[in-house]
Formats: C-alpha cells, sequence, structure tokens
C-alpha cells in the first residue's frame, strides 16, 4: 500500500474507525480498573496437588499435568504451521549465504553453548522457570545461527527423519496419553509414582520437536522438496 | 467391562492420522481414507455410548474442573460431531479424486488436522482450550484456502489469516477478564458464579465480536467470499459447512450457559441480553439480504455459492431475539441442512470448475447434458437451501417461522421468506445458464465419476433430512442444552 491508497480510506470513516477504537480503549481500561485487585485464581489448587504432580515447579505443573491437554494441541499448533509453510512450496527460498569470519567463528563458539544451555533449561523446568518452550526456543537458536553459517541437513536425513523428529513431540504426547488410558485411567492422567519421569520425557521429546521445527520454520520450505526440484 | 473412551478416540484419531499421512506422503489418500472412515465409525460409536448413557463429562488427565480440563458431550456437540463426521467423509471421499498427489500430500495432513481441531472444539468444556482448538482449526483453514496457489488465493488466505488471528485475540482477551474475576475458566462453574459487572460486559463485548468475525456475520463477513471461493472446491466446502460454524457453535455455548447471569438485579442483565439479541437478530436479517442481493449480482459460480453461505449464517442469528427451545433448534436444524446443502453445492461447483476450466456463469455451456449428476446436485441443494419442502432447509425454517410466531415477533419470519426469494433466484439463473448453449464453446475436461456421485449423494442427504427430522431433533434434547422447556 502506498501512500495514495491511503487517502482512499474516507475521513468520515478514519474519524468513525479513531472514535470506535477510543471508546473501545476506554471501556477495556474501565474493565481492566474495576477488576478485583485480589484475583481468586487457581494457584491454591496447584499448589495444594503439587505433590502427586511429579515437579515441584506449579508452572510447569500446570502446563505439562493439569492441563497437559493444552500442551499437546499447542505442539499441534506448531507442527500445524510448519505445515502449513510447507504447503506454501518454495518460492524463492534457497538463499546459499556464504557466512564471514565473525559469523563462522561466533557460530562454532555459541553452538555448543546453546545446547549446553538449552538442556539445562530443560532439567530446570522441574523446580524452577524453565522447561520444553524455553529450551526448544534456545536450541532453535541454535539451529537458525547453524543455517545462518551455511549448515544444511544431510540428504539422507532431509526425509522421513526429519519429519519424525519434527512429530515427535505431537506423537508421544498422542502415544503414551493413550497407553495411559489401558489400566482404566483416563487421557493423559499420570499416575504420581510416575509423574515426574513422564514429565520428564514430555519435556525432552517437545524440546527436540520445538527446536526442529523452529529452525525448519526459518529454512521456509521442505528441504526434502527442496533437493528434488 | 472395558468402557469404550469414544470422546478422547475422535480427537486422537485424527490427530494420528495426520501425523501418518505427513510421515508417509506417498501412501497420504489411502492413510487419510482410513482415518476418515475410521472417524465415522468413531463418532457413531460415541453417538451409541451418549444415548444410552446421557450426556458424559470426560475429566482429561483425571484432574476435572477447575483444576484440569473437561470434556462435554450433550446433544448439541453431539449433533455438531455428527455433522462433522458426515461432510467429513464425503469431502474425504471427494478429495480422493480431486488433488493430484503433490497436492493430497499437503492437503491430507491439514484436513486431518483441521478435523481433530473441530473435535476437540465441540468437545471441550473450557473456554482457554476452547481458545487452542480456534488457533488449531484457523491455521489448518487458512493453510487449506492457500493450498489451491496463485496470487488471489494467496492474497485471501493472508486477510483470512489476520482476521482469523483478531477474532481469536478478542475471545482470548475476554477469556482473561473471565478468569481473572471468577478464577475458572469452566464453562460450567462460570455460569454458576457469573454475575453482571463491567468487567463481564466487556467480556462479553469482546467475545461476541470476535466470534462474529469468525463466523462472518454481516457486516464482518468481508472476507469470507475470497477466501471460500479462492480455495479448491473441497476446501470451500468444508470452510462454508463446518468452520465458520464452528465459532457459531461456541457463541450459542458462551450465549446459554456463561452470558445469562443469574444473581443479579431483576432485569438488569435481562435487558441487556435482550439488547444484544435484537441487535444479532438484525445483523442476521441484514446478512440475509446482503448475502442474498450480492449472490444474484455475481458472474463466478464459486463467489456466489460463498455469499450464499452470507445469507445462510444470517437465518442462523434470526434464532437469537426469538430466544425459545424451539428457536434455538430450527438454528440447529438449519445449520445442519446447510451444511450438507452447501457441501454438495461446492462439490457441484467444483466439478464444472474441472469439467469446463471456468466458473463464469454466463459460460456455463450446456453443462446439464455433460454433468446430468452434477447438475441435479446443485439443484436439490438449492432446493433445500431455498427451503422447499420436503428437504432438510424446509424444516428448519418451518420450525424457525413456528418460534418467531410463538414469541410474537413474526417479523422475523418474513427474512425467511425474503431469504427464500433471493435463493430461488440466484439458484435458476445458474439452472438456466447450464442449460442453454454459450457463444463461447470450451474444451471440456474429464471429471472422475466419484466427485459426481459424491456430490449427489450429498445433495439426496439434504432433501431426505426433511423426512428424518425428528431424528436429529430428539438428539439435540440430550443433556438438555437449551435449558428446561418451561424457559
Amino acid at each position: 500500500m502506498n501512500n495514495t491508497g491511503e487517502n482512499t480510506i474516507p475521513l468520515s470513516l478514519r474519524l468513525l474507525l479513531m472514535v470506535l477504537l477510543t471508546v473501545m480503549a476506554v471501556g477495556l481500561a474501565y474493565a481492566v480498573l474495576s477488576l478485583p485487585a485480589q484475583a481468586p485464581g487457581l494457584s491454591v489448587y496447584a499448589v495444594e496437588n503439587i505433590n502427586i504432580s511429579g515437579v515441584s515447579n506449579p508452572v510447569t505443573a500446570v502446563l505439562l499435568n493439569y492441563r497437559a491437554y493444552d500442551t499437546f494441541l499447542e505442539l499441534g499448533v506448531l507442527l500445524l504451521a510448519l505445515l502449513g509453510v510447507w504447503s506454501l512450496g518454495c518460492a524463492g527460498c534457497q538463499h546459499q549465504s556464504s557466512p564471514g569470519p565473525v559469523l563462522d567463528s561466533l557460530s562454532r563458539l555459541l553452538v555448543p553453548i546453546l545446547i549446553m544451555v538449552s538442556g539445562y533449561l530443560l532439567w530446570a523446568g522441574a523446580h524452577a522457570p524453565g522447561g520444553a518452550f524455553q529450551a526448544g526456543s534456545v536450541l532453535g537458536a541454535a539451529g537458525v545461527l547453524l543455517l545462518l553459517a551455511g549448515w544444511r541437513i544431510h540428504a539422507g536425513l532431509a526425509g522421513l527423519p526429519l519429519r519424525i523428529a519434527l512429530v515427535l513431540g505431537v506423537a508421544v504426547f498422542a502415544l503414551v496419553g493413550a497407553v495411559l488410558i489401558l489400566p482404566g485411567g483416563q487421557l493423559l492422567a499420570f499416575p504420581p509414582a510416575y509423574a515426574g519421569g513422564l514429565i520428564l520425557l514430555f519435556e525432552t521429546v517437545a524440546t527436540l520437536s520445538i527446536a526442529i521445527s523452529l529452525t525448519a520454520l526459518f529454512l521456509g520450505a521442505d528441504p526434502d522438496e527442496e533437493d528434488a526440484s | 467391562m472395558i468402557e469404550m473412551h469414544w470422546v478422547v478416540i475422535v480427537i486422537l484419531l485424527p490427530l494420528t492420522g495426520a501425523v501418518v499421512c505427513f510421515l508417509w506422503p506417498r501412501q497420504t489418500v489411502v492413510s487419510g481414507l482410513i482415518t476418515a472412515v475410521g472417524l465415522f465409525a468413531s463418532v457413531l460409536g460415541l453417538t451409541w455410548q451418549v444415548l444410552e448413557q446421557g450426556a458424559l463429562r470426560y475429566a482429561v488427565g483425571g484432574w476435572g474442573a477447575p483444576l484440569g480440563i473437561d470434556l462435554y458431550v450433550d446433544g448439541l456437540s453431539l449433533l455438531m460431531l455428527i455433522v462433522t463426521a458426515v461432510v467429513g467423509l464425503a469431502i474425504s471421499v471427494y478429495s480422493s479424486a480431486y488433488f493430484r498427489l503433490d497436492r493430497a500430500k499437503h492437503f491430507w495432513p491439514l484436513w486431518l488436522f483441521l478435523w481433530a481441531a473441530l473435535n476437540a472444539l465441540f468437545l471441550s468444556a473450557d473456554i482457554f482450550n476452547i481458545y487452542v482448538t480456534l488457533e488449531l482449526m484457523g491455521l489448518a483453514a487458512v493453510a487449506l484456502v492457500a493450498l489451491s496457489g496463485g496470487a488471489n488465493a494467496l492474497t485471501a488466505a493472508m486477510r483470512y489469516l489476520l482476521v482469523s488471528l483478531l477474532g481469536s485475540l478478542f475471545y482470548l482477551m475476554g477469556v482473561a477478564l473471565l478468569y481473572h474475576s471468577y478464577g475458572s475458566v469452566d464453562i460450567a462453574i462460570l455460569s454458576q458464579r457469573v454475575e453482571s459487572s463491567p468487567a463481564v460486559w466487556v467480556a462479553i463485548g469482546l467475545m461476541v465480536a470476535g466470534l462474529l468475525l469468525k463466523t462472518a456475520l454481516f457486516p464482518l463477513h468481508f472476507w469470507l467470499p475470497p477466501a471460500h471461493s479462492s480455495a479448491p472446491a473441497p476446501v470451500s466446502a468444508l470452510l462454508s459447512a463446518l468452520v465458520v460454524k464452528a465459532s457459531f457453535y461456541i457463541l450459542l455455548r458462551l450465549w446459554l450457559e456463561v452470558f445469562p447471569l443469574t444473581n443479579t438485579v431483576p432485569g438488569q442483565f435481562a435487558l441487556g441480553q435482550f439488547g444484544l439479541a435484537q441487535i444479532l437478530g438484525l445483523l442476521g436479517a441484514a446478512a440475509v439480504l446482503w448475502g442474498g442481493i450480492q449472490a444474484l449480482r455475481q458472474t463466478r459460480l464459486k463467489l456466489l455459492v460463498a455469499y450464499s453461505t452470507v445469507l445462510q449464517i444470517g437465518y442462523l442469528f434470526l434464532a437469537f431475539p426469538l430466544a425459545s427451545i424451539i428457536g434455538w433448534k430450527a438454528a440447529l436444524y438449519l445449520l445442519l441442512a446447510h451444511a450438507v446443502a452447501k457441501t454438495a453445492m461446492f462439490m457441484a461447483a467444483g466439478n464444472i470448475l474441472f469439467y469446463g476450466g471456468h466458473d463464469r456463469i454466463a459460460d456455463l455451456d450446456r453443462v446439464a447434458q455433460r454433468l446430468p449428476l452434477t447438475l441435479s446436485a446443485f439443484g436439490l441443494a438449492g432446493i433445500s437451501l431455498m427451503g422447499l419442502p420436503p428437504s432438510g432447509g424446509f424444516i428448519a425454517k418451518w420450525l424457525l417461522l413456528e418460534a418467531a410466531i410463538r414469541s410474537g415477533q413474526w417479523w422475523w419470519g418474513l427474512m425467511l421468506i425474503v431469504g427464500g426469494l433471493l435463493t430461488g433466484a440466484y439458484v435458476f439463473k445458474v439452472i438456466g445458464y447450464a442449460f442453454t448453449r454459450s457463444d463461447l464453446p470450451h474444451e471440456p475436461g474429464f471429471v472422475p465419476k466419484r466427485m459426481e456421485w459424491v456430490a449427489l449423494v450429498m445433495a439426496l442427504l439434504a432433501i431426505v433430512l426433511g423426512l428424518f427430522a425428528p431424528l436429529p431433533l430428539a438428539l439435540l434434547e440430550i443433556g438438555s442444552p437449551f435449558g428446561e422447556s418451561l424457559r
């Protein structure tokens, strides 16, 4: 849209928009100010059940146990975003950059550190802020850095192995969640004795899938298809 | 005895199917069709279970609300699941012939993800979880629109993405306000706690606005005709038949359960909800007029069918000012009839496009002789959309008319007649051109027989729905989602 296009919106309409937006902003502000200062949230319940949740960080307990179903679907959203990007095909995304000496040596230095930080965040999630999404983002950043430095996935791994890594989070959630039904439980109901281990398993596979999805999103197209074309 | 977890199966099966289709792209059509058939059977299993046991509540993770997430099936969600299963199976069969492998390998994972999102949405009893399913559904729908490629489709998909995200964000803001005020995101708990307060009113306003945008009620329908008409035919069908209905379903759920504020100053909220209902009814009436007139003015077949969706969505909102059980039932029957008929109509339009390579209405050169099954499907679907007996559309309109007269607001019934006349006009316009010879003879393409038959079967189903009306209507009673009969 250029400048002339902007001017085609009549003044009356723009005024109307301004009035509507102002009314909305005032309404929102009034509503937020009228809220009780002490919210009756669910943190009490979350802390009450923390002993049987398998972790000691309430946020992780909410994400990976109480509301693990939401997290499961969120992993689906991430996979779906990648499917959507891949379905658009590859138009001008084969940018092969040659990294300068700074990027080259910096990535050699940073990538091992990022992998280590990611591993720490993953482990720390059980008792402190951290967990799969944070660890996955950091690991994904390492992947992006590698791509910038000119690294590409090995052709033999670009097909099924890459796809398996991408779906790992969703697939393990679905599989384990469903298997837990068999002894008479509910979907994604973790027996307290195994909850800690199961959560660590989910966090690990989710970290891998998130990191690889983010890296693949940065690449923009299916590397397998890129080779074929 | 092992209790079958059908509730979970109808969510996990399509997700698993999507993953399998993604992992092995060469076998994607076979895996997709197997999943579709299995899913149809699972929904039948769930229906049987609910008929035996009544409304079901399922605590995911075993925690239960308010800490965990509950799934809930009553007559209303069951009807939506069944509509999705029927339309979904038809679309799966149609798509197996429609897409070549290079498109099919993208279509099937996306479509099965969309199916999973729809089922999860209809089953959820948790307004935050519904937000997650909305995002899942929106992303899949956008990617499917873009699947046909080309500048038009990409522009429409981009606009659809922005609209869809804006709608979800409005909804999410409402969720945040409700959670902060009442400390729960479970629909059943909220319905007991919600009272009239500024925060609740703003939440209602935000959520209604966001959902109306996603449902494409006039005047927020601007994104629908380009998105629905530039998508591949099976995608247009599932967007019009299912995706816009999903946000309508959420709106209806909230309207029935969360928004009626019970323990409040008598009359205060009732008046507010009455006013909002009148506004929704007026917008619905405007949608009927605008959608009908625009449909008549279109020169492209798929755009005409897309505007017809705008019109039909308008009907659904006429039930809000009536606020009676029979009115809600009528709206849902209309939703069912429209989903089936519109699927048939978009499939017929897709066949014509496949055959002639274009969908200019004026150049529909003797489609009647070449594609008799397709044209019959188009005509029969048109009969249901017009609301002529004995079609499903007729029963729905009859019920809606009855509700309008019973509540003493006959003028809403008038809109049904106006809408029916407009629908008749644009359906006959198409059929008229299909019989006449055009100046531009064209090279006909080959239309797989499967695509013609699926369209015809769906159109026949839309007609037959009128004969089996008591069945779905009785189904809707389970768990009395519309409240007790004296309301």
